[in-house]
């Protein structure tokens, strides 16, 4: 079998050979198609987007869809991915800390630093800076007591952001009265940190961009990669999340550096507090919890992002592939249906795409030994 | 083998299985289920002091009917944490299984209750079969695929819902719900059966093999598959259990009132699972018993009913709830790490 394919290819790799060389030639670049699709969940993500987008696209074109699905739509979506992505981050750092890490409080630290954040900026007359870096600080503190409960109590993260979470929430609600801030610099926040933007000198070519884009994910997305890929703590995150008795070993200070994840965790957080507040133009209390909250879907990005739960794998671009697949795919479910059936069906589609995920990562992990 | 271990130790050989009898079974009520005992206790007073109200048994039997469908659940998700997992889908589960009973009793108004409670069950039953077979044979993370579930099981109960709340449910449920004909004795019928099952549940954990394989396998699921327990199985009995016992649990949340929103079931996931680990249940598995999650239900219960009573803002209640996880699970880890030098 190998004798007979090896030959023609010798023969001259240049000629056109159609004959037994072709069919070997292209199996072998399916396979290697379906390798990268499987174990590189980037390849993956990317197509699907292609996929969807297109999808999408095409349906528009044939009137099947309520308005048109096109460029200025679409980033117009994207002031979605800003909240999102934000805490997909936040429970990447926690998620590659190892031992079990999740964090199921980031939607009550966000409604909590929310809270807080209204108060200062709202109320009190703070300066927008203070304002946003004192909201990052209390996002980071509460962050910081999950981290130590994690890694110097021992406490196993889903128990201990579970309570956390309770607590959080609680606060929110009672700091004012279950009552949301919403006065006029609040309200002014939305013109100044959400309104879609035209881009200067090639905004003419392209659809303006919401401003949340600029002023928090993408300064957001340059730090957490930085951090991760080219500091000594990023590596030392996904060192301790491989394998952390091989950490200590090397020297590392496991404890100190899983609690920073998770009160990085919640400095991110606190940054999303900021931005909801100006997406609502109000200080909810409930921002971040209501409905099925905020960690559900944070978690779900992180996952289809390609992290994997137990920790030491995973990727920023990942995750921010995962967020424009799930914001885009959003975005056309709701021009696709009418009513409440948009919403509904979103629910769906996440649920499979989680789901699916999930089985793809053990599938591959089998197949090919370790998903990327 | 046996040559060498004769001619090597002849004479300190330890006395092992004469005196320290190796113990397999914790003992029938742990510590930790004492100390709930004892705070709930504490608690009782505490409020019946302050409000005497509390001790009436208007306030007790509400109280208890809103253990029920929390414990009944709870008794489903002990096993499914005794064996490592984890359902966080049981929220969505409640509103699949609960609508579709509201629907039926509205439309079938001839409808028998066993008709309806068999409905409810094996709906939860269906659903929990998804989760088990994804998590036992697609050797998946229970948390991820049971949040991928929840979602879908939403989207069900969403569709049928049809974007209204089902209203003037007829009362075929009514030996469920909260009026005086769902109390026997004085004491809400939900909670008996609840009760009941549980203690059918606490027997089967503890006295059969098919409840201690469900240790074995949160233990250590490698050796369990070596010692010949069928991991796979155990886990998907799991997970099909705590969806029957959900459905059952849903047919008690239609019964107690004649609503039923689109919200229904919303968070109840994590009341659960926070009942669970208050009753001392270990969420990396291999340990845990029923009573302590019963009793973990009604500590919450008891909180979130005296919050109220005393005045206080009803959401004060959830703070008490987060603190009262950190204490049940920080004095076993604390006790543990004293166990262990």
């Amino acid at each position: 079998m190998t004798a007979a394919t090896t030959q023609p290819e010798v023969s001259g790799p240049g000629d056109d050979v159609p004959g037994p060389a072709a069919p070997d030639h292209a199996e072998s670049v399916l396979a290697r198609v379906v390798r990268a699709l499987l174990t590189q969940r980037i390849v993956l993500l990317a197509v699907l987007v292609v996929v969807v987008v297109v999808y999408f696209f095409l349906l528009g074109q044939n009137d099947y869809l309520t308005a048109d699905y096109d460029f200025d739509y679409m980033s117009a979506a994207l002031i979605n991915a800003v909240p999102l992505a934000m805490l997909g981050f936040a429970e990447l750092f926690v998620i590659l800390s190892g031992r079990g890490g999740i964090d199921l409080s980031v939607g009550a630290i966000v409604s909590l630093a929310g809270m807080v954040f209204g108060f200062g900026y709202g109320q009190w007359g703070w300066p927008l800076g203070l304002a946003i870096l004192v909201t990052a600080v209390v996002g980071g503190v509460l962050g910081l007591l999950n981290g130590i409960l994690v890694a110097y109590i021992g406490f196993p993260a889903l128990i201990a952001t579970l309570a956390t979470y309770y607590a959080y929430k609680s606060l929110a609600v009672v700091i004012n009265n279950q009552r949301p801030i919403s006065t006029r610099p609040i309200q002014d926040l939305y013109e100044s940190t959400a309104r879609s933007v035209q881009l200067p000198v090639i905004g003419e070519y392209v659809p303006d961009v919401p401003k949340g884009i600029f002023l928090f994910l993408l300064p957001t997305i340059v730090v957490v990669w930085l951090l991760l890929a080219r500091t000594t703590y990023g590596r030392r995150v996904y060192a301790i999340g491989t394998n952390d008795v091989a950490a200590r070993w090397s020297a590392i200070d496991v404890r100190l550096t899983r609690a920073a994840a998770y009160a990085l965790s919640g400095v991110i957080s606190g940054l999303v507090a900021v931005v909801t507040v100006g997406q609502f133009a109000s200080a909810r209390p409930d921002a971040g919890v209501s409905g099925n909250g905020m960690a559900l879907p944070a978690i779900t990005i992180a996952v289809l992002g390609g992290v994997a739960i137990t920790g030491g794998i995973g990727r920023v671009s990942g995750i921010v592939l995962a967020t424009v697949l799930i914001v885009w795919m959003n975005a056309g479910i709701r021009l696709a249906f009418e009513g409440n059936a948009g919403p509904q069906n979103q629910l769906l589609a996440l649920g499979l795409l989680l789901v699916f995920a999930a089985l793809l990562n053990g599938f591959a992990t089998r197949r090919y030994g370790g998903a990327g | 083998m046996s040559e060498k271990t004769e001619t090597r130790s002849p004479a300190p050989r330890p006395p092992e299985p004469a005196t320290g009898r190796l113990r397999v079974l914790a003992p029938p009520v742990t510590g930790q289920e004492f100390v709930l005992l004892g705070v709930i206790a504490v608690v009782w007073v505490l409020l019946g002091l302050a409000t005497p109200a509390f001790v009436s048994a208007g306030s007790i039997q509400p109280l208890l009917g809103a253990v029920a469908p929390i414990a009944l659940i709870g008794i489903g998700m002990t096993v499914v944490i005794i064996t490592g997992g984890i359902d966080v889908s049981v929220g969505a589960m409640i509103a699949v299984c609960s609508v579709i009973v509201a629907k039926l009793v509205l439309v079938q108004a001839g409808l028998g209750l066993l008709v309806a409670l068999l409905i409810a069950i094996v709906v939860g039953g269906l659903l929990g079969l998804g989760n088990g077979a994804l998590i036992a044979y697609g050797r998946v993370h229970a948390i991820i695929i049971t949040f991928g579930t929840a979602n879908i099981f939403l989207w069900i109960s969403l569709r049928l819902f049809n974007s209204t709340t089902v209203n003037n449910i007829p009362d075929t449920l009514a030996s469920l719900g909260n009026g005086a004909a769902g109390r026997t004795v004085g004491v809400p019928n939900s909670f008996l059966v609840t009760i009941l099952l549980a203690a059918v549940a606490w027997v089967y954990l503890r006295h059969t093999a098919g409840g201690r394989h469900f240790y074995a396998v949160g233990g250590d699921p490698l050796a369990a598959e070596l010692a010949g327990v069928r991991v796979r199985q155990r886990v998907l009995v799991a997970y099909v259990l705590t969806g029957l016992l959900t459905g059952l649990a849903s047919c008690v949340v239609v019964a107690q009132g004649s609503n039923l929103g689109q919200n229904v079931g919303n968070g109840k996931e994590l009341a659960v699972i926070a009942a669970v680990v208050i009753g001392g249940t270990s969420i990396t598995g291999g340990r845990g018993s029923v009573l302590g999650t019963v009793l973990g239900a009604l500590l919450v219960q008891t909180v979130a009913s005296g919050v109220t009573q005393l005045g206080w803002r009803s959401e004060l209640s959830d703070l008490f709830v987060g603190v009262a996880i950190i204490i049940a699970v920080g004095a076993d880890l604390i006790r543990q790490r004293a166990r262990k030098r």
